[in-house]
């Protein structure tokens, strides 16, 4: 008997006549370009190419990368709000210059996780849900609204502002996108004017690269095609074959592989040229260390395996190398950069013994990474260098400083504005970022500290996130958000038949007394949902149009091709309905002025959003200036790169790349000043011996909300693993398939052995954000001073032995991820 | 039924296409159409009984090339060496799968220092005692693996395949 998924053995064929329609993927920041298609239950194409949508010959075996084989993780049924059945097929687009047809494991399975009452997605949240009876009981968008207006703008009235927080998405893709993240700026900060705001991944309102936007540096500056054409690619803090997998497998291999030479001798001709080299700083050896010494060999590949935390020693170190060497940029430091003699007084005083000794690099290593980094090719042809960082960086000991040292380095050595070059994030999610200004300050206030474990808010709105599992410190977050939301709950359990006026006053001295009034607007009932008092139903990727741009600023369209269920909405019209109902409440009451705030929320379409956002984006990186959904729909999953300049002959023009024609930037002195006080006592005490490196997996994304619905997914990663060294292995007496518990001050979470050499001994790596084992347990309250941006990428803990995971390991793999 | 589906249904012999008419038999939009023989009484694919080899064929860490259920989709039988998920024979550990990656058809190769399949396209591994399950890599399904038999001659028959072959709309072609 197998317990191996595996999906049907036939599929549908879309007929000639199917709906077609153009979107990118609901996940990762590539935003790989798909084709949906969508025809009515009963009908289906014929096998001859004539006969079918992709004009494909199913009567034969297809070749490799026919570009039109339906596997079936790519469809499913769906049944429509009238009740009428489609198919949905959901296809990578071979037409989209980002994949060319390939795909991930996240993007590819699209059509597995679409809506269905009959599916593994039918406890998609449908209707409005309200405390009631003791448990979550369905109501009507009118009574959820109706309480959540009074008790917000009771709260408001009573208490100020800050007695609202909010934890919502800020990104683009699946979950976000310019309309949706318009209207719930607008709701929190001119309506509310709440400073008690945080972001989905973290507990304030911040930028997660403050240090890049004081230099001037926009945080998606290349393009795709510089990975193409650079020398040198530095990727550091990110796993891109697993974490951003097309733009590693379709941009940066084929530079890798040496396929791109002829486009470089072509588009920068007059300089010698060579296949490209990869420095990989992680304190892992990942699979994209060993898929990138595959292709490139050996010797164009240095993997730098740093020590958790330590990065500025080590970009400091690599910044020293460069000056002392004199392979720096004379002519941009003077002509386009400030601040020079700063980073010169403290960046380039890190002593290169000190650097050796904490980053645990070698010094051959520094030598060979700076000069892959910086030494010119001729006399007069610079080295072309592309930097690209995420969340190994920015979740590290010391966000901005960590963030500055990078920037630095890239201004040191000229390596922006030019093709090849750049300096910016890989980026997780996509981006759809455009809100009225945060009205709190810098570093924002730790929402999560003061808010919510403090105490300070009464009324908690959380969207698209689930922080009891995925905040740092997640335990006693958890654990605070139990107890306060209970409060709430004890209160309108004693007072049994309350009218909805009565309830109103209930809950007011409930949250007086230390209570917290939970509303959470979701797709799924996730852990941090279940703890609400009102619930409200969101529309996900495909059921609305939404826009976003991608790593290289790419914006697009991503159609909607069937309903929402229920009645769920999409977060933009939610946020406008509770806005338009706050102000009928000020406006009865005669108060002008407030209702004031909450006005201008009307629109009757996602386009409507989609031009009221462009206010918001003017003059960033994601300006789109004039363009329109039509427009859009034309330029199909190419879309535009931001910013949009003009509109000419009926369609915006765009920017391959920042900072070509111009560009002034600073230096940002950073100095590594060794480990937080909370991280120096977990290193100081023997109880907890092991750096607990994290992050992502290929397959799974994040919480992995659509992932458990996928069997092929879940079936693969039933719990959360833990890699553990075989000598630490031995030493914890663990075999693959254990279980063990990770424990610290802070939290206690299990996790599922896998030994592998992938990590030095003393070193482990835990899958975050499964949730069936928040690693963020483990994770330290110590944030950024300077940036309110937690540390989630090292904590330490201590290690032991639960018992064998029998009946369940038995059908698991624990081969190695990280070999060809 | 098309000419091509008419000879295999022949050869085929008692097995019919069932449940739901094979697309091939519905007529395109716009046509009249043609006099149709499916039956209603079976919704499993008209799979062949295969002979493959013979245990005695067999030995640990090979693996042996062969077709199934046609010539254009080819297949690797291997003998592990120790029990796997649906292997068969005597120690229950020899196993077949689909040579096609689940991701974009690349030609995978079985080593036997991995005991998995490895596609040279995007590095995609599959692991050979765990039903072909994903360990790495882009495919949307796990390796389809053959459903074989072992007779009391140590003959070993493929007679099915679960999940879809790369490049098909079904694993049994019009």
């Amino acid at each position: 008997m197998s317990t191996t998924y595996h999906g049907e053995d036939r599929v549908p064929i879309p007929p000639t006549n199917a709906q077609q329609f153009t979107t990118v993927c609901s996940y990762c920041i590539v935003g790989c370009g798909y084709r949906v298609f969508k025809w009515p239950q009963g009908k289906e194409g014929g096998p001859k190419p004539n006969h079918n949508a992709l004009q494909a010959d199913f009567t034969k075996q297809q070749a490799e990368r026919s570009g039109k084989w339906i596997s079936p993780s790519m469809h499913s049924i769906v049944t429509e709000r009238d009740g009428r059945r489609y198919h949905v097929a959901v296809l990578p687009d071979s037409d989209c210059v980002v994949n060319k047809g390939n795909h991930s494991i996240r993007g590819g399975t699209h059509g597995s996780v679409l809506y269905g009452p009959d599916r593994p997605t039918a406890d998609r949240l449908s209707h409005p849900l309200i405390y009631r009876g003791g448990t979550q009981l369905p109501t009507t968008w009118e009574e959820a609204i109706e309480l959540g207006a009074h008790v917000i703008k009771a709260c408001l009235d009573r208490w100020g502002p800050d007695a609202i927080a909010m934890k919502f998405f800020d990104h683009g893709g699946g979950g976000g996108g310019f309309e949706n993240n318009w209207a719930v700026g607008k709701f929190f900060f001119t309506g509310i004017g709440t400073q008690m705001a945080s972001i989905h991944n973290r507990p304030a309102y911040n930028s997660e690269v403050f240090a890049s936007g004081d230099a001037g540096v926009a945080a998606l500056p290349s393009a795709y095609l510089d990975a193409e054409l650079a020398d040198t690619i530095v990727l550091i803090g990110a796993n891109s074959y697993e974490t951003q997998s097309i733009y590693f497998l379709e941009h940066m291999l084929p530079n890798l592989s040496g396929a791109t030479m002829a486009k470089k001798q072509q588009l920068l001709s007059g300089e010698p040229h060579q296949q490209g080299k990869i420095i990989i700083v992680d304190p892992r050896r990942t699979s994209t260390v060993a898929i990138a010494e595959t292709v490139a060999g050996k010797a164009n590949v240095l993997h730098l395996q740093i020590n958790n935390g330590t990065d500025i020693a080590l970009l400091n170190a690599l910044s020293r190398i460069v000056y002392e060497q004199k392979w720096h940029d004379q002519d941009f430091i003077t002509n386009r950069t400030d601040h020079f003699d700063r980073f010169k007084s403290t960046n380039l005083t890190q002593d290169l013994d000190e650097a050796v000794r904490v980053t645990g690099i070698t010094k051959e290593q520094l030598m060979q990474a700076a000069e892959w980094i910086a030494k010119p090719k001729t006399d007069t042809a610079r080295r072309r260098t592309l930097f690209l960082y995420e969340k190994g960086l920015i979740w590290g000991s010391k966000n901005y400083e960590n963030v500055a040292s990078v920037v630095d380095l890239a201004l040191l050595t000229g390596n922006l504005g030019k093709p090849g070059t750049g300096c910016g994030r890989l980026g997780g999610h996509q981006e759809g970022y455009s809100r009225p200004n945060y009205p709190g300050k810098r570093p924002p206030v730790n929402v999560d500290d003061v808010a919510i474990k403090g105490g300070g808010s009464k009324v908690f709105w959380v969207a698209g996130c689930n922080p009891v599992g995925g905040t740092l410190n997640a335990q006693q977050f958890r654990l605070s958000v139990a107890r306060r939301t209970a409060l709430v709950n004890q209160a309108l359990d004693q007072a049994i038949g309350s009218t909805a006026q009565e309830k109103v006053a209930i809950i007011l001295k409930a949250v007086d007394a230390g209570g917290l009034f939970l509303i959470a607007q979701d797709i799924y009932p996730t852990e941090t949902v279940k703890h609400a008092h009102l619930v409200f139903p969101a529309a996900q990727w495909g059921e609305m149009n939404l826009t976003s741009i991608n790593g290289e600023r790419r914006l697009r369209l991503y159609q909607k091709f069937m309903d929402a269920p229920g009645v769920a909405e999409p977060d933009w019209k939610i946020m406008a309905v509770m806005a338009q109902k706050i102000e009928s409440l000020y406006l009865a009451e005669g108060k002008k002025d407030m209702a004031s705030r909450f006005a201008g929320f009307g629109w009757k379409t996602d386009e409507e959003v989609f031009r009221a956002a462009a206010v918001g984006v003017k003059g960033a990186q994601e300006d789109y200036g004039e363009t329109t959904y039509a427009m859009l729909c034309v330029l199909g999953t190419n879309g535009v790169q931001t910013p949009v300049k003009t509109i000419s002959n009926g369609l915006p023009v765009g920017t391959t790349r920042l900072y070509e024609d111009g560009g002034r930037f600073k230096f940002i002195p950073a100095a590594w000043q060794g480990f937080p006080t909370p991280i120096q006592q977990l290193m100081n005490d023997a109880r907890y011996p092991f750096w607990v490196n994290n992050g992502r997996s290929n397959h799974g994304w994040q919480t992995l909300y659509d992932d458990v619905r996928k069997p092929l997914v879940i079936g693969r990663e039933p719990l959360p693993y833990v890699e553990i060294h075989p000598q630490d292995a031995g030493t914890l007496g663990v075999a693959n398939g254990d279980l063990v518990e990770l424990f610290n001050p802070y939290g206690v979470v299990t996790a599922m052995v896998v030994i592998t050499d992938s990590n030095r001994p003393g070193h482990v790596f835990m899958l975050f954000e499964h949730p069936k084992g928040w690693l963020n347990s483990l994770t330290t309250d110590y944030v950024d001073p300077d940036t309110t941006i937690p540390y989630y990428k090292g904590t330490k803990a201590g290690i032991r032995k639960v018992g064998a995971l029998t009946g369940m390991k038995e059908r698991l793999t624990f081969l190695p991820t990280n070999r060809v | 039924m098309s000419e091509l589906s008419r000879r295999t249904f022949l050869k085929l012999g008692a097995c019919v296409v069932g449940g739901a008419c094979t697309t091939s038999t519905v007529p395109p939009v716009g046509q009249a159409a043609e006099p149709q023989a499916c039956s209603t009484m079976t919704t499993i694919l008209p799979y062949p009984r295969t002979r493959l080899t013979n245990l005695t064929e067999l030995s640990v860490g090979n693996s042996l090339s062969l077709t199934y259920p046609d010539t254009s989709s080819p297949i690797s039988l291997v003998k592990l060496g120790r029990e796997a998920v649906n292997g068969v024979g005597p120690d229950r550990d020899i196993v077949g799968f689909s040579g096609y990656c689940t991701h974009m058809g690349g030609t995978l190769t079985y080593r036997a220092e991995t005991g998995a399949f490895h596609c040279p396209l995007h590095y995609a591994m599959f692991d050979a005692s765990k039903g072909g399950l994903i360990v790495i890599g882009h495919a949307t399904d796990n390796l389809p693996q053959l459903e074989l038999e072992v007779d009391a001659r140590g003959e070993i028959y493929a007679v099915g395949i679960k999940g879809l072959i790369y490049g098909r709309q079904a694993n049994i072609l019009a």
